[in-house]
């Protein structure tokens, strides 16, 4: 037991006041945040903190990392471009299912395929909120909404199934039900060198359905340690993924124990392999020049 | 509820004070946040009722640090607000907009409570003498807080029987 952590939680609160609806689940997914940042000790300043649109998205500007509450589901190409201009920062990116699942679906396969080193936190409330309860990409089959009157016709999409299939080399899921296991998770996937995915179940209080609150998460709610899962076992990961909606998985699914190269690693080395015969700044115009 | 990286059998007074006065502060801002999303929300009886619970965690936090300090002097801490989660501090998912100062009354009695169930399950891992007493007293303490808001809530009228649900805007086709 010591307190040797140079920084602490509220290091990385802002002093701007969140405007979620009260009891809704980002509250406690900002707290695991600033928990798990203060566990990691980099200053806000060294932190870039990425979203899209959404309810979720609005969380960079309730830490005191670096912000940007970006466009609709384009947070991970900016998350990237940012990592690329920066190796050094520590780059997170959020925001909700619709924004990661739907509208910026198409962005998550090509991150994970270059193994960026940053860490993708949805909050996923399975309800567009912020727009008052439109059926989200996460919503279950048969769930009624403003735009499926007589119930979804659609199966959701699987998060966790669709990251591991992508080849993700961190996969995890956490909740607002333990928020200490919940604060490890997020720890866990930022120290991960690569892209970490990390999936919440966020009650939504005011559009979401009555199982989907806390009370309903706890009692579908199973630890993966507590299971004796191997997270270094990628098929039993999806195994378990397949569970999603059914079953509340608490923790790490998969982590590569042989993390592959990072895009923006190998970017570098690229960079110093070619410098070395790169022409003097003063000269850099000469390539464009015909002799 | 829980913690994290506290080994109760070592604890010696000067953490357990410090403790106690970091689960007080935990509180206190929770309190706080739940009084700002209240009035955010044009709930002002739930974010005086929350007010003022955020001023009594206050004060009792502010009474423990003055006993830590005059046994313990500026001796160094070893115990972190990173090592608990919600000890005192009600449930992020208790406010509701909207919610009648019952019901904010209801969130602070289910606190006490699990404050209360803190200490009592902590007691029988604690080894020093000191420390036992401490929690002993937090303990009793805990269960005064609760007749006292239990009494208060029993002033109330009734409800109005309106839900959440009653406040909420009806889904709107786009």
């Amino acid at each position: 037991m010591s307190a040797t952590c140079e920084y602490q939680a509220k290091d990385y609160k802002s002093d701007l006041k969140p405007i979620w609806c009260p009891g809704c689940g980002d509250f406690s997914v900002v707290q695991g945040i600033y928990r798990a940042l203060a566990a990691i000790g980099r200053p806000p300043h060294e932190i870039a903190f990425v979203s899209g649109i959404g309810c979720s998205s609005r969380i960079p500007g309730y830490t005191t990392a670096y912000g940007f509450n970006s466009v609709h589901g384009r947070s991970l190409p900016i998350a990237q471009g940012i990592k690329l201009a920066n190796p050094d920062l520590l780059v997170l990116a959020a925001g909700g299912d619709g924004d990661g699942f739907s509208i910026g679906g198409g962005h998550i396969a090509h991150l994970i395929r270059r193994n960026m080193d940053i860490t993708y936190i949805v909050m996923d409330n399975q309800i567009y909120g912020l727009t008052k309860g439109q059926l989200s990409p996460t919503s279950q089959k048969g769930r009624t909404t403003c735009t499926s009157r007589y119930g979804s016709l659609e199966e959701p999409v699987n998060p966790l199934l669709y990251v591991l299939a992508y080849g993700a080399g961190f996969v995890a899921q956490a909740s607002p039900t333990d928020l200490a296991g919940m604060a490890a998770t997020i720890e866990e996937a930022i120290r991960y060198p690569g892209f970490a995915f990390v999936n919440i179940q966020s009650p939504c209080v005011t559009y979401g359905e009555e199982a989907q609150q806390i009370k309903g998460l706890k009692a579908i709610s199973e630890n993966l340690t507590a299971l004796g899962h191997n997270p270094a076992d990628r098929l039993a990961a999806m195994d378990l993924a397949q569970h999603y909606g059914q079953k509340l998985h608490l923790g790490v699914f998969y982590r590569n124990p042989e993390p592959a190269p990072t895009y923006d690693g190998l970017v570098r080395e690229r960079q110093a392999l070619l410098s070395k015969d790169a022409p003097p700044a003063e000269n850099i115009l000469d390539l464009f020049i015909k002799k | 509820m829980t913690t994290r990286g506290i080994d109760y059998a070592s604890l010696s007074l000067k953490d357990a004070l410090d403790l106690a006065v970091l689960i007080e502060e935990e509180a206190q801002e929770r309190y706080e946040d739940f009084a700002a999303q209240m009035e955010q929300h044009r709930t002002p009886e739930a974010a005086t009722f929350f007010r003022l619970m955020a001023q009594n965690e206050a004060k009792h936090g502010e009474e423990l640090a003055a006993r830590r300090s005059s046994l313990f002097g500026t001796e160094p801490k070893a115990v972190t607000r990173e090592m608990i989660y919600d000890i005192e501090a009600p449930d992020f998912d208790a406010a509701r907009a909207f919610m009648s100062p019952r019901q904010a009354m209801k969130a602070a009695l289910a606190s006490e409570v699990k404050a209360h169930a803190f200490f009592v399950a902590a007691l029988p891992a604690l080894k020093d003498a000191g420390v036992k007493a401490l929690f002993e007293e937090l303990r009793d303490e805990e269960v005064h807080h609760t007749n006292l808001v239990t009494a208060e809530l029993a002033k109330l009228p009734p409800d109005s029987g309106l839900s959440d649900e009653d406040f909420v805007d009806e889904p709107a086709a786009q």
